[in-house]
């Protein structure tokens, strides 16, 4: 019913990416640059994501919701959205469009924009003071190549996300990570030479290796790149998620525990498979 | 230049005390000189597993606040020669503690001290911190279960994040010292092996201190353990100031102890 997709959107004005600690800055293109005495507009690129809502009924989206919050909180904490209700059936009134947008605030989400019917996204807009995405897709699919694979069927054409490629780029950590820490390799790939102990959190936007046991919670991905792998040396997990799709311990308890084991998204099917 | 030590845990009960107290004195028997600091402001106990809380005049929160020196504050040990006890306030709180403050008097014991020894509270909020931040060493108190590994892993993280070593792009040198290890229990399944915990710590394990009756009646008695050179904790902990200080011994009391003729001569085979 819910879905985090990934968007890119060219230009933004002070976006405050969802925070993390421990993080790589992602190089930032400037396009153009207004300089006037008071302020500065400067184009950047960001990935954020979108959720796409296959019901606009909060009382049947709100455990949901709240349930994949639990699970995986770091994803999160303030993380700005782009509202999507290009897939509900029938377009939810201003009144059904505010507690909606109240449930996301609740639940830390930060929406920001809006991606609905073309014909009325404006007015809807004006009145919730969001930025209207509605026409963004054309725009973002001039800028970006196609995606080379194939999507998740539930998906509506995820943009695959700026992941950084370029050779040692990738955040290397050397030392055991400890339960109540965070290690988040923003742009790029996670490559850990240690334990991950339970309670400990390790994110990318890319791939994650663990080269040790995996105890902790492993999320790979999380600005929605769906071809983002998690492998790791001893799959002892609490959790681990790819582009959102999320599997806990329980379930990997049947599958691969303790085993050498890569992760992956086939669909929407989060896949562990035996090294 | 002194080594500061911290003995951290972040779970309470587990034995920092007792090992605080053993390790101070462990090492002023090798002839270093050695101050004992109770971090555990509000509860404070060391002095009487030290046997010396009715010599407690000033405390170490009176230091910080100037309302007494450090010569002042500073129990001599009776027992052990080089062996100093900075006790803790029993009266105030954590946050009569500050970081310059505490700074100011490590700084002091250091110009005469070989080892300051800090013994923490337990959790890992201010008080903690505290304790640990201006280490070189850690010893991790960790019992054999998984609430207190799980705890010992979560200060492993604190002190590679919060300390002034972690904060200068250096390490604190981490220990492991395993309490109330009992090999009955570990062989009953009901309590994690020495190999478990290494394997999830992934630090160099200093000592395995056996669950011991030699413990409870060297602290009701106010002597630090390691003095009973005759009892297994005793022992067991002046091996672990034996490793501490580079000598390679041999681990002990990890198994359980056969009893009898015949199962000695036949209990270790099969
Ligand atoms: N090896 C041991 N065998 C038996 N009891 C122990 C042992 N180590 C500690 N204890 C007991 O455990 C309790 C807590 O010890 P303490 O040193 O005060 O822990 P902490 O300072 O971590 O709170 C005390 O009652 C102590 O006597
Ligand atoms: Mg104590």
């Amino acid at each position: 019913m819910i879905r985090l997709a990934p968007e890119i959107f060219t230009r933004k004005f002070n976006h405050k990416d969802f925070s993390v600690s421990e993080t790589t800055p992602m190089p930032q293109a400037v396009n153009q640059e207004f300089e006037t005495r008071c302020f500065q507009f400067k184009s950047t690129r960001a990935a954020l994501n979108e959720l796409i809502l296959s019901t606009s009924d909060t009382a049947l989206l709100k455990p949901q919701l709240a349930e994949h919050a639990a699970k995986v909180p770091m994803l999160f904490s303030n993380m700005p959205v782009i509202l999507n209700l290009q897939q509900l059936s029938e377009a939810p009134d201003l009144d059904a469009l505010s507690s909606l947008l109240d449930l996301c605030r609740e639940l830390s989400l930060v929406p920001v924009g809006l991606k609905a019917d073309p014909d009325t996204s404006s007015e809807l807009c004006r009145h919730l003071k969001l930025a209207d995405f509605s026409h963004q897709r054309r725009l973002s699919k001039e800028n970006e190549p196609e995606p080379s694979q194939p999507e998740p069927p539930a998906a509506t054409e995820p943009v695959t996300p700026p992941v950084q490629t370029a050779p040692g780029a990738a955040k290397v950590i050397t030392t055991p990570v400890r339960s109540g820490q965070q290690v988040y390799a923003r742009g790029t790939d996670l490559i850990i030479l240690a334990p991950v102990s339970a309670g400990a959190e390790v994110m990318a936007d890319g791939h994650i290796h663990v080269y040790g046991p995996l105890r902790g919670r492993a999320m790979a991905g999380v600005t929605g790149n769906v071809e983002a792998r998690i492998f790791c040396q001893s799959m002892e997990a609490e959790l681990i998620s790819i582009a959102g799709y999320f599997k806990t311990s329980e379930d990997l308890h049947s599958e691969c525990w303790q085993q050498p084991t890569q992760a992956l998204l086939r669909g929407s099917r989060l896949d562990t498979v035996s090294l | 230049m002194a080594e500061i030590i911290v003995v951290t845990s972040g779970k309470g009960g587990v034995g920092k005390t007792t090992s605080s107290a053993a390790i101070g004195t462990g090492l002023a028997l090798k002839g270093f000189k050695t101050v004992l600091i109770d971090f555990d402001v509000g509860l404070r106990n060391l002095d009487l597993i030290m046997g010396c809380e009715r010599r407690v005049v000033y405390d170490f929160v009176n230091v910080i606040n100037k309302e007494a020196t450090l010569n002042q504050a500073l129990i001599r040990d009776k027992r052990t020669e080089n062996l100093y006890i900075l006790p803790a306030s029993q009266t105030r709180d954590k946050d009569a503690l500050s970081v310059e403050g505490v700074e100011a008097v490590l700084n002091e014991l250091a110009e005469s001290f070989d080892y300051i020894v800090c013994d923490s509270p337990a959790g890992i909020e201010k008080g903690a911190q505290l304790a640990l931040y201006f280490a070189d060493t850690a010893i991790v108190v960790t019992n054999p279960e998984v609430s207190s590994v799980r705890d010992s892993d979560r200060i492993l993280g604190v002190l590679q994040s919060k300390s002034r070593k972690a904060e200068q792009g250096e390490s604190v040198k981490e220990h492991l010292l395993l309490t109330r290890y009992n090999p009955n229990r570990v062989e009953a399944g009901e309590m994690l092996s020495v190999d478990d915990v290494k394997e999830i710590l992934a630090i160099p394990l200093l000592g395995v201190i056996p669950e011991s009756e030699a413990v409870l009646k060297a602290s009701n008695q106010g002597v630090p353990v390691i003095l009973d050179a005759d009892s297994d904790a005793g022992q067991a902990y002046d091996d672990a100031i034996a490793r501490f200080l580079g000598e390679d011994r041999e681990h002990r009391f990890l198994n359980v102890e056969r009893k009898g003729f015949l199962s000695r001569v036949f209990g270790r085979k099969g």
